[in-house]
């Protein structure tokens, strides 16, 4: 079914979703990059706590 | 009189309008909880941040309960049970087996939803012994009167009776469509409540056995670590039983309304069919730091945890794809260009994909708090509220706000009465709800606690890396006032929706996905052999922990006084034993007065 808006209509065999690659590869670096800094930074870095 | 349109698809409402009828009151149940919810949610955002404090501190727990229960007990489960409705008689395409059984259960889930709302407002007057001051998280040793567990238990088995109903759909449905696959909607349903059946087994044994009967006497003590290890049997599944209705929206409605099509029917099955299996052996990963539960059985847990980033990231990938498949549809080019292709003057899809977003936001904080070592460095802070407010606070709060500006036409035949407040008011509580987390987020990692009603201490300051306190707690208010804001204008824009003029042709079909459910192996459809492992791995996991805590402390023991305590019974209890000192301390004195002499 298409919509109203459609410009043009893409099956599956024609339809790659390499916006969606890039999306998610930025959203794997920045989890990596938060992780890092989280544990190095905050955990390792930080006093003992209460709890620790 | 109805105004006529000659073109569009007749509504839900056309079509079936004794359903419609239960879905709209579910969901009205589900926007007064909300709005009661937001009440209590600013007053307590204004009253720890020590703007505006409206209430005596002593009630803080009141307030705080009530926030709790509203939004993520009536709220979510009042438009989850909604929801499926409408999603079972449309997939299905075929109304209920018995309206007047549907409208039992969604009675008795008021029913039980006022008797514990009633508990916790007694909170409020002093004169009456009715209070239920336990949190959401209603474990002992926290004691709340029997009215709210009575309540609890007749709200858990409305949405048994629900899951019953859908199932029964399912069974009509089948006889008649022997050789047809379940149709996706439907399945995402029945797995869902597949897993709550096994879900609440935790909740129900924990309430009528324990909590029920410690609250009107007839035990003394329970084992406080058992029934909060029982707590958190459901207590963790239960935010896939919020998140399982957005996600069905995200894979089902969103690519219709980005202009695309789901982009896999089979991987939208296989992620339901993970989360029935791994929802629940995770709970132990609430109680990291809960003396009495060994290591290894914390490790488990953390392990099955992980795990659970699985799904969740099959649906990144799933929903986004059908995202761009619908904007590359609508003329969008580039790496990234199709993104500005996309509808964002629409409310519905511009919430759902603010709520997804901030989802991504939650996954990070969820796997801070899903390691067992990095969990200290927050546990128990304001960043654990941070964090569920991203995920049950926004993934799907704001994901079922948005859906109802798709949905809620199609139950009323009635345009929405504004399109432009819908859309600001989905902007506003994305705005409002990323000042506020983020500000409790760092807060948290300042070591600022939760669950308090004056986090100020003499003679002690919270160091801040850059900015101050002041400057956060500043944030958490406005980004709190911004969230009670968007939540007036939503209800206030539903409600005056009722005014419209009456439309014909208002329905919306769904589009059918690039890869249908006949691309996918006909065993994801076998829902007894998925309930079977999922039993067994809770089994699993909980049998020796369980076991571990009851040998060690019995079923009913150690036990510890209930909390609130009542200091005056206090009084009664130690008068005799000082009644029964004094001769005592009588000889006492005369021995040492006669050595004395």
């Amino acid at each position: 079914m298409s919509g109203e808006n459609t410009v043009r209509e893409i099956g599956h065999d024609e339809f790659d979703p390499y916006g969606t690659l890039a999306l998610i590869l930025i959203y794997f670096a920045i989890l990596s990059v938060m992780w890092v800094f989280m544990y190095f930074v905050e955990f390792l870095g930080n006093d003992l706590t209460v709890l620790a | 009189m109805s105004e006529q349109l000659e073109s569009g698809a007749p509504t839900f409402l056309d079509d079936y309008p004794k359903e419609a009828a239960v879905v709209k009151a579910a969901l009205w149940s589900s926007f007064i909880a909300l709005a009661l919810g937001a009440v209590f949610g600013v007053i307590q955002a204004l009253h720890r941040t020590n703007i505006l404090r409206l209430i005596d501190s002593t009630d803080y727990y009141t307030v705080l309960t009530a926030h709790g229960v509203l939004m993520v007990v009536s709220f979510t489960i009042f438009f989850l049970v909604g929801l499926f409705t409408w999603a079972t008689v449309r997939s299905f395409d075929r109304g209920v087996e018995s309206i007047r059984y549907t409208w039992t259960w969604y009675g008795l889930m008021v029913a039980g939803t006022l008797m514990a709302v009633v508990a916790i407002l007694g909170g409020f007057v002093p004169q009456t012994d009715i209070s239920a001051d336990v949190l959401f998280t209603f474990y002992a040793p926290m004691q709340a009167h029997p009215l709210f567990y009575g309540g609890l238990t007749i709200f858990v088995i409305g949405t048994w009776l629900a899951g019953a109903d859908w199932f029964w759909s399912w069974r009509a449905w089948k006889a008649e469509n022997p050789d047809e696959r379940i149709p996706l909607q439907a399945f995402m349903v029945l797995t869902t409540m597949l897993m709550w059946y096994i879900a609440t087994i935790g909740i129900a044994i924990a309430v009528v056995v324990f909590l029920l009967p410690w609250s009107l006497g007839i035990f003394d003590q329970i084992n406080p670590l058992l029934t909060r290890t029982l707590f958190w049997f459901w207590g963790h599944p239960v935010v896939y039983f919020w998140l399982m209705p957005a996600y069905l929206l995200w894979y089902t409605v969103l690519p219709t309304i980005s202009g695309g099509r789901l982009f896999s029917d089979p991987l939208a099955r296989g992620v339901f069919v993970l989360f029935l299996l791994l929802s629940t052996p995770v709970g132990i990963h609430h109680q990291y730091v809960d003396p009495g539960i060994a290591e290894g059985f914390k490790v488990i847990a953390m392990t099955n945890t992980m795990f659970l980033l699985l799904p969740s990231l099959l649906t990144a990938f799933t929903v986004v794809a059908s995202v761009e498949h619908g904007a590359r549809q609508r003329g969008g080019t580039g790496l990234f260009g199709w993104l500005r292709a996309l509808p964002w003057r629409d409310p519905a899809f511009t919430g759902m994909m603010l709520a997804g977003l901030m989802f991504a936001a939650g996954g990070f904080s969820g796997m801070i708090n899903a390691g067992m070592n990095i969990n200290y460095l927050i546990h128990n802070t304001i960043w654990v509220p941070g964090h569920f407010h991203l995920t049950v606070g926004t993934a799907v709060a704001l994901t079922f706000m948005a859906a109802t500006y798709w949905l809620w036409p199609q139950l009323t035949n009635r345009r929405l009465f504004s399109r432009p407040i819908a859309l600001a008011q989905v902007v506003i509580w994305f705005v409002g709800m990323g000042l506020m987390s983020n500000a409790m987020h760092v807060m948290g990692l300042f070591g600022v606690p939760r669950r308090t009603a004056e986090p100020q201490y003499e003679g002690f300051e919270f160091v801040t890396s850059f900015g101050s306190i002041t400057e956060l707690r500043l944030q958490l208010a406005i980004g709190g006032t911004l969230l009670f804001i968007s939540t007036v204008l939503f209800v206030s824009n539903i409600a005056l929706s009722a005014g419209a003029p009456k439309l014909s042709g208002l329905g919306k079909p769904l589009s059918e996905p690039l890869s249908g459910a006949h691309d996918s192996p006909e065993i994801l459809d076998n829902l007894k052999l998925w309930f079977g492992i999922a039993f067994v791995l809770v089994v699993l996991a909980y049998s020796l922990p369980l076991a571990s805590i009851i040998s060690r402390g019995g079923v009913l023991g150690p036990g510890v006084d209930p909390v609130p305590m009542i200091i005056e019974p206090l009084g009664a209890t130690l008068e005799p034993l000082v009644a029964s000192l004094q001769p005592l301390l009588g000889r006492l004195a005369a021995v040492v007065g006669g050595v004395g002499a």
